[in-house]
């Protein structure tokens, strides 16, 4: 076991090796030149050979291949490099980063509770209330557009009722640094939250329901076991292992939500970032912030062959 | 006591199909979802065809709400929106079901050859696939804009097919695993069957239902993300309308307040279609779905 989580883990490396100089070929393949960014117009026309100079001492006129290493080796030793407006993407990153995993994290958590619970639930207690509005949502949720959703909420509760502001992390006049991080996190939380419980809660039910089919749980009530403990412990253990892969697999498909939902709630993390960024065409924040999804991703994919091998010894011995 | 043989043979002799079909129009859902859909489709279908007036702004109609000759209103430069959301359907459902199509047949084959064939083959094409499935779509999508230097519909029906084939690809490659070592297949195999036959004129059939349910609901899928793209200004240029597109205007908190119908119809088009293909995806499922019958 422990070989084979090495080997994948191994495995990533070159891949991400791969997908950064994808990006980097890609983005030079754009024809953005970071001089226009640096150097006003008239300057730009007026001195070429200082311009020449520049270039040259940027490294901007080595080889591609040169350039990515040079770009590589900065980035392992902790220098990002610099956006085309001069500041440090370290320190962008360093504060934007964290942002996003708040968001991220906690809709991870809350939708993980909701869709199972409400799952589990109407499993149990199959077509009745709670089953029948859990299902109506669950079709809903997948249904509207993400950020509809969050456009919808931002009208209720930023601008008629005025609860939440209607974006951004942190206000100025802020006095309690907690109160101001729960106002500005509850809306996009619920809305990347409501997305990710439709998808669980079906998901949820289903696994439930093939579960408590199953003979053992006969098995289990035949001999007496009370009803509580015949779902928990017999029922919900089982049913947990697939929802819990499920939930891992969503995780790369709530970070390209929060980059779009980032959007809707003006949200300063890396999702706005890199939009921003390709907008503008400041391609050095693309790249790290492209990374960085990227990364997450491939993360993802090795937490579900893991699971999956933990779970199914068949997986490891194939490999 | 007679029996009318007749009857009783018609009904034995009712086909899978027939069978299949019946069990569909069981499912009330699904039938209101392909009834939706087909509904839907052959508006927009129609509305291209009369040729309606999407794109000329009349200034003098600017933000009219709906009623008064424009059934769902007129935009912030006074296009009716009713023919906005008619044409933006058409390109809407083109994107979802190209998409949802091509993705599913790059999938299937490359997923065949994966699974069928095994060893290196194998390796090599999950480990690509892994790396497409690592690439943020945004990022893919932007690229390919700055470097044809455009935004266009094109740039987006090729990044969403190359970004979009991985679960198809990964679902085909795990049927083929197991189908390979079914007796029929081995059987194909004595018989000294080429491995292309034995692939797709034996193995892929059973494996079209779960292929047939991945593209129906993979068309709400594309749409959705089209949408999502379109929204953040990344998706086709303004010119042409999508759902997405027309969606765009939401950004101004000024529309969302005041203009509802400029966002609500739309949103209120694209949800209806996307409920309507999972419902149908769902009913297709119950009937094609071998493991359930």
């Amino acid at each position: 076991m422990v070989k084979y989580i090495i080997k994948k883990l191994l495995m990533m490396i070159p891949m991400l090796l791969l997908i950064s100089f994808i990006v980097f070929y890609g983005l030079q393949l754009t024809g953005i030149d970071p001089i226009n960014f640096m150097v006003s117009p008239e300057v730009l026309s007026s001195n070429k050979d200082n311009i020449d100079a520049l270039r040259e001492s940027l490294g901007l006129n080595d080889p591609l291949i040169v350039q990515y290493f040079h770009w590589l080796i900065n980035c392992l030793q902790g220098d990002l490099g610099y956006s085309f407006d001069g500041s440090s993407i370290v320190s962008i990153i360093s504060v934007r980063l964290p942002y996003t995993f708040e968001l991220a994290g906690y809709s991870l958590v809350f939708s993980a509770i909701l869709g199972i619970g409400i799952g589990i639930i109407s499993a149990i207690r199959q077509n009745g209330i709670i089953d029948y509005v859990g299902r109506v949502l669950a079709v809903l949720g997948q249904a509207v557009p993400q950020f509809l959703v969050g456009i919808i909420l931002i009208q209720i509760f930023a601008i008629k009722l005025g609860i939440f502001p209607s974006g951004n992390r942190v206000s100025p006049e802020a006095t309690n640094p907690f109160i101001d991080a729960f106002l500005h996190l509850f809306l996009p939380v619920v809305t990347l939250t409501i997305g990710m419980v439709a998808v669980l809660m079906r998901y949820a039910r289903n696994t439930m329901l093939d579960v408590l089919n199953c003979d053992y749980i006969k098995t289990a009530r035949s001999k007496g076991i009370p009803e509580w403990k015949v779902y928990l412990k017999h029922g919900f253990r089982n049913a947990m292992k697939p929802v819990l892969v499920i939930l891992v697999f969503r995780i790369p498909m709530l970070v390209g939500g929060s980059v779009v939902i980032e959007s809707v709630f003006s949200y300063p993390g890396i999702g706005l970032t890199m939009t921003d960024a390709i907008v503008s065409g400041d391609y050095p924040i693309v790249l790290v912030t492209t990374m960085i999804i990227a990364g997450t991703m491939l993360i993802c994919s090795f937490m579900v062959d893991v699971f999956n091998a933990l779970l199914d010894p068949r997986v490891r011995l194939s490999e | 006591m007679r029996v009318n043989l007749q009857e009783q043979k018609s009904t034995a002799s009712s086909s899978l199909l027939k069978k299949n079909v019946r069990k569909f129009m069981r499912n009330k859902l699904a039938v209101i979802g392909l009834f939706v859909v087909v509904l839907m489709t052959i508006a927009c279908i129609i509305g291209a065809i009369a040729g309606v007036d999407y794109n000329t702004p009349v200034l003098t109609e600017m933000k009219k709400a709906p009623g008064n000759g424009h059934l769902f209103g007129t935009d912030t430069i006074g296009r009716d929106l009713f023919a906005r959301v008619l044409i933006g359907g058409c390109y809407s459902i083109l994107i979802g079901v190209f998409c949802a199509v091509l993705s599913s047949v790059i999938g299937a084959v490359l997923g065949a050859v994966a699974g069928f064939f095994g060893g290196k083959t194998d390796a090599i094409l999950v480990r690509v696939s892994e790396i497409f499935q690592a690439f943020p779509q945004l990022v893919l999508v932007m690229m390919l804009v700055a470097i044809v230097n455009k935004r266009g519909l094109t740039n987006l029906l090729f990044i969403f097919v190359v970004t979009g084939w991985m679960t198809t690809f990964r679902m085909v490659r795990n049927e083929y695993m197991s189908l390979k070592g079914e007796t029929y297949v081995k059987v194909c195999e004595a018989f000294g069957m080429s491995g292309n036959n034995i692939m797709f004129k034996q193995i892929l059939p059973n494996v079209m239902s779960p292929i047939i349910v991945s593209t129906t609901t993979n068309v709400a899928f594309f749409i959705l993300q089209e949408a999502s793209l379109s929204f953040i200004g990344l998706g086709v240029a303004d010119s042409t309308p999508t759902w997405g597109n027309i969606l765009n205007a939401a950004k101004s908190i000024s529309i969302v307040t005041d203009q509802w119908w400029i966002w609500v119809f739309p949103g209120l088009a694209i949800s209806l279609f996307v409920l309507a293909i999972n419902f149908l995806g769902d009913g297709l499922r119950d009937v094609l779905d071998a493991k359930q019958q």
